[in-house]
């Protein structure tokens, strides 16, 4: 059964009214991306799910053009040649990224009507807009990295050690529940990120645009954001595993809990708060918002084949070390490359490591500086550069970038653990 | 491709259960024979389909000359089609010699042929006028307790939001679940204790009511909740978004300690199927049949599929015959459909009682409940209006003119008796005791309500 042209035609249609909701002038584009290349990848990302669908990989030229678009064309873009390798690669050992749950979301009626709808928020500044954006371009690879670490683990940990297990169910190494765990949890994730775009209408400022935009673009957040929460409740229902579905949910809670940490205020803005106990705040907040969402998904995967207890751990520590070891490149970024200087935070690892080598005073005086706003970013930078907090910081990386690899010694080798070990070099890659 | 074939299944299980319950589809000839007409996707379509074949069939006003003599009592111009009457099982069922092919209600006569054992049954609603909350009373005390036990964290904040509103409702879902599960053990004599697993499934139940009302209220921008100041009014609307995500996320982990697949994967289409039904809910059909149709399925959807799948879930743990546990969600369907048609009614009537004027929230909402989907069949001007969501000036009170003109407001609360009348019967399968009593009476009740 190839792919019919009734269908190609529906899956043009709906990306076209996707690429539509893309403001052309959006600064996106101006990182030389022309709708047209856009247009390619999502098609491009919509071709192999029929192969998906009927498991027949029959037209493989067309496969590979397309995946070769998606690789090439869309995310090959920047200095971030490391990680691109590294992804793609890893691409190429678990057979294709994903379960494609998360496409068939997207090109559900519901996520065609929101799409249909946000053509109403494009030129407001709601939040979902940019969200919406970096769920097509997604420049860090965020999302996909996510899925790929569960897979890789699952096929490094290799087949069932349980008879009754049948090896033929395995696509690429990965069984298909697996794979739907991958990207179940990318749908959890993507989803939470939809919903942290929701405004406080109370704190909406004039500058922001008119109130009933925000309360506009919030409804399609919340709903766009549930339909994909339950769409993740329908695939890990599906899993049939209790057990599973609960280490999953409850990373959904830990997610939850970060937002009513004092690391944010109500309006999602960083904070910090008089009871700040340092770098174990900061290590238990990217737990709660990453790790646990990573280190329960490995363990679950684990869970699915059936492996040991002793992989499971090991599973969940490499995804709780990952998630460390990932965060802290990102907070290291900002004092290291000038490019990176707008992603500055003030609940970044290395602020808060300042904040336990200086007095009090100097501290309160960084926040000032902080709370008057992005001009004071560079003063910032060099103050905490001075204390040596970066330095220390890049060790404390290093320590869990290894953590995370030695927790993959318990599985033999094999192409997958390396593709890992690739991986998590490249996202704890600091200059 | 799994799934069409078992809904394709159900479906036909369905259309045998709706042929044994409703005898008179046997005395309609055969050109007009309802199976032809009902669509074969979801059973929950099986209503309203024949509601417009009636219509159809009863375009002329003097076709209701045909009903039978009791019915027609009951007749009034512009509602072409039989009233069933509330009494209807009681006792006081229609004298008539002559069976009414159109009238969906079986008189005495088709009841008393097709099964003695089943109309000694249908007595059970005139039985004790208990209060249904009593015969659960002791399985509702800690009900929030236990809930709000299940939502502890050490996040103060997050704790508080979750919890806010739990022991300040109705309970009326985690209530019905109880009873279902009562009826249940009770026809198997495994006893008359709730399983811990069924009560698990009962807070599970009021825990997804409860985030899915803090996540409408976020969308709906309402300003109180259960007599308080809602949600989002109070702490903003992100971290309510939140909190409701905790409270489901929570749910799912209590549901998922109940240890059978099944469980979750019934609970599991509830959670999408009242996104989708607020995904509904954002548009309507041109079509006239069609918009109801929409109608009606987002009301499934949104509120019975809820307590239709808990209702099944409690009789899948107890573990009784196949039969019985759709028994238990064609129950719980029914009464959760009655429960928002008798909802959409109190949108009109109620807000006036209460607040000496029209408060009309759904349609002030963009919503075209049923009253105004049955004025619309008689005033076509209302059709434009429903499809630009009342948003120009004077369209909400122009409607809400329309509905009082018509009898868009009695022609729902049929509609509505009619789903709680079928409530009723399928008990009839389950063997009789107190909760089945109470779960009758829950039905009827629920068409009084004012609140």
């Amino acid at each position: 059964m190839a792919l019919s042209s009734r269908q190609f035609v529906n899956i043009c249609k709906r990306c076209a009214l996707r690429i539509n909701t893309d403001p052309a002038n959006s600064s996106l584009l101006s990182n030389s991306t022309s709708p047209n290349l856009k247009f390619y990848a999502l098609l491009s990302h919509a071709i192999p799910i029929q192969y998906k669908n009927n498991s027949l990989m029959r037209d493989k030229n067309l496969f590979e053009v397309s995946y070769q678009m998606r690789e090439y064309g869309l995310w090959g873009l920047g200095g971030k040649k490391n990680l691109d390798t590294a992804v793609s690669d890893a691409e190429k050992i678990v057979g294709y990224p994903t379960s494609f749950l998360s496409l068939r979301c997207l090109l559900s009626d519901e996520m065609s009507n929101v799409a249909l709808h946000m053509r109403k928020l494009v030129g407001t500044k709601h939040p979902l807009l940019k969200t919406a954006r970096g769920m097509v371009f997604d420049g860090n690879h965020n999302l996909q990295m996510k899925g790929l670490f569960v897979m890789l683990i699952s096929k490094a940990a290799g087949p069932s050690p349980q008879d009754d297990f049948v090896h033929e169910e395995m696509v690429s190494g990965v069984y298909p529940n697996q794979r739907s765990l991958a990207e179940i949890m990318e749908i959890i994730h993507t989803s939470y990120l939809i919903h942290k775009g929701v405004v406080n209408l109370e704190s909406v400022l004039p500058e922001h645009g008119p109130v009933a935009d925000m309360e506009f673009g919030n409804k399609m957040a919340v709903l766009s954001g549930d339909y994909l929460l339950a769409s993740a409740c329908r695939g890990l229902a599906k899993l049939g595993n209790p057990k599973v579905v609960e280490e999953v949910a409850s990373s959904i809670a830990d997610m939850m809990t970060a937002e009513f940490t004092n690391y944010t205020d109500p309006d999602g803005k960083q904070m910090i708060p008089q009871s700040c106990q340092g770098f174990s705040d900061w290590l238990k907040q990217t737990y709660f918002s990453i790790g646990s969402l990573l280190a329960k998904s490995c363990q679950s995967a684990m869970r699915l084949a059936g492996h040991s207890d002793h992989f499971k751990n090991m599973a969940f520590a490499f995804g709780e070390n990952v998630s460390y070891a990932e965060q802290l490149a990102q907070d290291i970024k900002p004092f290291t490359s000038a490019d990176e200087l707008p992603g500055l935070s003030l609940t970044s690892a290395p602020v808060l490591l300042y904040r336990e080598r200086v007095p009090a005073e100097e501290f309160t005086n960084l926040e000032r500086l902080w709370q008057e706003g992005p001009a004071n970013y560079h003063e910032i930078v060099s103050l905490v550069l001075k204390s040596g907090a970066v330095s220390y910081c890049k060790e404390l990386l290093e320590q869990y970038r290894d953590k995370a690899i030695s927790s993959l010694d318990c599985y033999s080798e094999s192409e997958a653990k390396s593709a890992l070990v690739n991986m998590v070099n490249a996202v704890s890659h600091v200059r | 491709m799994a799934t069409t074939g078992s809904s394709g299944r159900v479906f036909l299980r369905s259309l045998k259960t709706f042929r044994r319950s409703y005898s008179f589809v046997r005395t309609l000839p055969e050109n007009i024979n309802c199976a032809a007409n009902i669509p074969a996707t979801k059973d929950f379509e099986v209503f309203p389909n024949n509601e417009s074949l009636i219509r159809r069939l009863h375009s002329s006003p003097t076709s209701f000359h045909r009903c039978c003599r009791h019915h027609h009592s009951h007749h009034h111009h512009g509602s072409q089609y039989c009233t069933p009457s509330k009494y209807q099982h009681t006792g006081s069922i229609c004298p008539s010699a002559e069976p009414n092919p159109w009238c969906s209600i079986p008189n005495q006569r088709q009841l008393s042929s097709t099964s003695p054992q089943q109309l000694r049954n249908m007595k059970v609603c005139s039985m004790a006028e208990t209060d249904p909350y009593k015969i659960v009373a002791k399985e509702m005390e800690d009900l929030a307790p236990d809930i709000c036990k299940v939502l502890e964290v050490d996040v103060a904040k997050m704790q508080h939001m979750s919890q806010y509103y739990f022991g300040l409702g109705k309970a009326f879902r985690p209530m019905v679940c109880l009873l279902m599960a009562k009826v249940c053990n009770n026809h198997l004599n495994i006893g008359d204790d709730v399983l811990e697993s069924q009560r698990s499934v009962a807070m599970v139940a009021e825990m997804l009511h409860t985030a899915s009302l803090v996540h409408d209220d976020v969308i709906d921008a309402a300003d109180e909740r259960r007599g308080l100041e809602s949600l989002n009014k109070k702490y903003g609307q992100r971290q309510s978004i939140m909190a409701g995500n905790y409270i489901l996320s929570k749910a799912t982990m209590l549901l998922a300690q109940i240890g059978n697949p099944q469980i979750i994967s019934l609970l599991s289409t509830v959670v999408e199927d009242v996104i989708s039904g607020e995904f509904m809910q954002l548009g309507s059909k041109e079509d006239e049949n069609e918009r109801f149709q929409h109608y009606l399925k987002k009301t499934y959807k949104k509120t019975a599929s809820l307590i239709a799948n808990t209702c099944k879930a409690v009789a899948v743990m107890s573990n009784v015959q196949e039969d019985l546990v759709d028994a238990a969600y064609e129950y719980g369907r029914n009464l959760g459909m009655s429960f928002q048609l008798v909802d959409d009614v109190l949108d009109f009537v109620a807000s006036k009682q209460a607040m000496g004027k029209p408060t009309d929230a759904d349609l002030k909402l963009g919503l075209a409940n049923a009253p105004v989907l049955f004025a619309a069949m008689e005033y076509k001007e209302l059709q434009p209006m429903i499809m630009r969501r009342f948003s120009e000036k004077g369209d909400v009170e122009y409607a809400r003119a329309m509905v009082e003109k018509t009898d868009g407001v009695k022609q729902t609360k049929m509609l509505a008796a009619r789903h709680s009348d079928e409530a009723i019967k399928k008990l009839a399968e389950f063997s009789p005791c107190p909760a089945r009593d109470a779960l009758a009476r829950v039905s009827k009740i629920l068409l009084e309500r004012e609140k």
